[in-house]
């Protein structure tokens, strides 16, 4: 891995985030006065800027970060205007905006997005916003490309592995598994034991199959080396992917299956183990018919392949970038402004359980007291690895073509794991470029 | 003649039954696939969340519901999206009927230097794929400073109806004699005139069906919709996308009733036009 490499698993991701359940004092919120932002322009005609994102459209949060728009715009002498998206087309509607010279104002962002809109050379260094404001050190390098902060963090979680305890208790499971044989003897346990239940929800649906990815670092495989050589095809993801597809083949995972899927049947205590973001719980115990099901849930540190390994996660989060134009220092303030003063980071994670990126905001009673972001934090996130795609301005491209390989693997029409990825390395390395 | 006619008569009944049996059997599967994914939208629709993702899943709802259409008439963004796309369907549809008849009528009845050249360029607009006109397109309007207007939609619709509504009126026109304009021009009309008072009350059927065409084109597209216009003039489709589909939720049996109900106004146009639109889309097939 490369230095930056090295420092985006956001090892101190999890650490950070585990000083929330570490206890100590909570450190006192700053008054929103104390706080060294720039200050905002002093024109007597209010900002105008775009805020644009899928959060101010979706579900619980929509009202939540349309409050805090309108709030901010009152107090600030701003308006922010809303241009949402639904999630999985953003990235193509900001990288056309981009080119077409229309983009302006804050955006949100998936992590795994930043390369390639930093590579439309739009967007605005948030270097001077980033400083004094407490963020984390994980959150501030998941807004950096090539050590420009061009993000500020909103929200640094990673995708893990959940459990339902009540199903592991019924068929005997009586601790979790911690090593990869550990982990199948579980789930040929809970098939035995209940053949209704899915023992391992995971994700065999093509378009979510860069789940992969935790699996391959478990096996001992880099993906992309240190030296910037896609490793696909070698030992560690060969044996991987062999042993997902065994899986599948044994009737312990189900075919075509993804993230909406498992949660709605996780939801329904027809699934023992799944992956997924760390806001799962509000999610899957919405309209569950297992009424206690939120006392239920464990987040469990992934299996290893042999004991002292380290779990792998996948490391999660939204950004706020600016891009360039009018008014950017006006939406860079309000793209500080989201994602550090404490009241709103911290009201933002009672509302939607998305864990803040500032140190005090971590510390906050509320957030420490929630012992299952605690627990998730500490078992999860603290060792988690961020997309190694990300880097790269055609990450999304990278990312479809291992999906597509794996899938032709999973469903039989490439007669080797060992052949699927290398062809997957052969493709993906052009793009490296 | 009783001895041979029997044996034959009774194969000729069975082979007839057969036939019944065969008939009837593809037209129920056919059926099955055309009204299957419809009654499993309208059971969605009525079933509480709870049971929409229930595993196993079963046919019929174990509980009625219609919290779902009532989420839909209560969300006054909705209403928007639904006014938005009633208000560039129907202008693009308009639009390409105005322009589609002067061409089409230009194609059939004139012969000019370049005439078949034209007809196959117009032709070539619906050979690129769409995603790849909308880089261009969304790069032209945003120099022009029309994006997040109605007109950048009614605009690029019609770019994509006019070349089918354009061929399928000029099947129709060529059906029409030839005699019929000339009495027309004997009896001093214009070219005005004869398309106006003439050739538009004949091609009525066409128009029904390239019009409903040209409708559904603006009522059911995505991208377009999504890309070149902000939330307050977002038509139907990016609109329940965006309300209903998202990084954490999937409201499925709010999205099938908001589908089903969005519907109704092309079901009701096909009800009220249908013999129009299938003799208007019958009528080009066929050189008389």
């Amino acid at each position: 891995m490369n230095a930056q490499q090295l420092t985006r698993p956001l090892i101190a991701a999890g650490l950070l985030m585990g000083t929330i359940a570490c206890g100590g004092q909570a450190a006192a919120p700053p008054p929103a006065a104390a706080t060294k932002a720039p200050a905002p322009p002093a024109a007597a005609a209010p900002a105008e800027f775009t805020f644009t994102g899928w959060a101010i459209n979706e579900g619980a949060s929509k009202e939540v970060v349309t409050g805090y728009m309108k709030a901010y715009g009152a107090s600030k002498n701003a308006v922010i205007k809303e241009q949402p998206f639904p999630f999985g087309e953003e990235l193509n509607q900001l990288v056309l905006q981009a080119s077409g010279g229309s983009a302006q104002g804050a955006a949100q962002l998936d992590i795994a997005w930043l390369a390639t809109m930093a590579a439309t050379g739009k967007l605005k260094d948030l270097s001077a916003y980033a400083k004094d404001r407490g963020y984390t050190q994980a959150g501030l390098l998941s807004g950096q490309v090539k050590g420009v902060q061009y993000g500020l963090p909103w929200t640094t979680g990673s995708i893990g592995m959940a459990a339902n305890k009540q199903l592991l208790d019924a068929a005997g499971v009586t601790s979790m598994p911690k090593t990869v044989a550990e982990f199948e003897t579980a789930l040929l346990k809970i098939k035995k034991s209940n053949p209704d239940v899915i023992p391992y929800a995971g994700m065999t649906a093509a378009a979510q199959l860069k789940d992969i990815l935790f699996w391959i670092w478990t096996f001992g495989g880099t993906v992309i080396d240190n030296k910037g050589n896609v490793t696909l095809g070698d030992a560690g993801s060969v044996a991987a992917l062999e042993w997902y597809k065994s899986l599948l083949d044994r009737g312990l995972m189900n075919k075509e299956m993804d993230r909406f899927t498992a949660r709605q049947l996780f939801s329904q205590g027809k699934v023992a183990f799944y992956d997924d973001a760390i806001v799962m719980k509000g999610i899957v115990t919405k309209d569950s018919p297992v009424k206690n099901l939120g006392d239920l849930i464990v987040p469990v540190a992934r299996p290893v392949l042999k004991e002292g390994d380290k779990p792998q996660a996948l490391l999660w989060g939204h950004i706020v970038v600016v891009f360039e134009g009018k008014n950017a220092d006006a939406a860079a303030q309000w793209a500080q402004f989201l994602t550090s003063d404490l009241a709103t980071t911290t009201n933002y994670f009672e509302k939607l359980a998305l864990p803040p990126t500032t140190d005090a905001a971590l510390k906050a009673d509320l957030v420490k007291k929630d012992s299952f972001t605690s627990d998730w934090s500490s078992k999860i996130t603290a060792t988690a690895n961020a997309n190694p795609f990300a880097l790269y301005a055609a990450s999304a491209r990278m990312e479809s073509i291992l999906t597509e390989r794996v899938n032709a693997y999973l469903v039989g029409s490439v007669p080797t794991a060992k052949a699927a990825l290398d062809k997957a390395a052969a493709d993906i390395t052009p793009l490296l470029k | 003649m009783k001895t041979t006619s029997g044996p034959w008569m009774a194969t000729r009944a069975s082979e007839r039954a057969l036939g019944r049996i065969g008939l009837y059997a593809a037209l129920a599967l056919a059926m099955f696939f055309a009204f299957f994914p419809i009654y499993w939208m309208l059971v969605t629709s009525l079933r509480p969340n709870s049971e929409v993702f229930a595993f196993p899943p079963s046919l019929l709802p174990q509980t009625l519901t219609l919290e779902h259409y009532a989420n839909f008439i209560k969300n006054p963004q909705l209403l928007v999206y639904l006014g938005n796309s009633v208000l560039v369907a129907t202008t693009t549809a308009l639009v390409s009927l105005i322009i589609s008849v002067y061409a089409a009528y230009s194609f059939s009845k004139f012969r000019y230097t370049g005439r078949r050249a034209l007809m196959f360029l117009v032709l070539s607009a619906q050979m690129f794929p769409q995603a790849l006109l909308l880089i261009s397109l969304y790069l032209m309007f945003s120099e022009l400073k029309m994006l997040d207007t109605y007109a950048v939609l009614v605009l690029s619709f019609t770019t994509f109806t006019l070349p089918l509504c354009i061929w399928m009126l000029k099947g129709y026109f060529d059906h029409i004699p030839t005699d019929l304009i000339e009495a027309a021009k004997i009896d001093g009309a214009g070219q005005m005139q004869i398309i106006h008072r003439i050739l538009v009350p004949i091609v009525r059927p066409a128009l029904v069906a390239t019009g409903i065409f040209a409708f559904m084109r603006g009522w059911n597209d995505f991208i377009y919709a999504l890309t070149l216009v902000g939330k307050s003039k977002q038509t139907l489709p990016p609109g329940l996308v965006l309300t209903y589909i998202g990084e954490f939720q999937s409201q499925w049996a709010d999205m099938m009733a908001a589908s089903l109900l969005v519907s109704l106004p092309l079901v009701i146009a096909f009800i009220l036009f249908q013999r129009q639109i299938v003799s208007g889309l019958t009528a080009g097939a066929v050189k008389g």
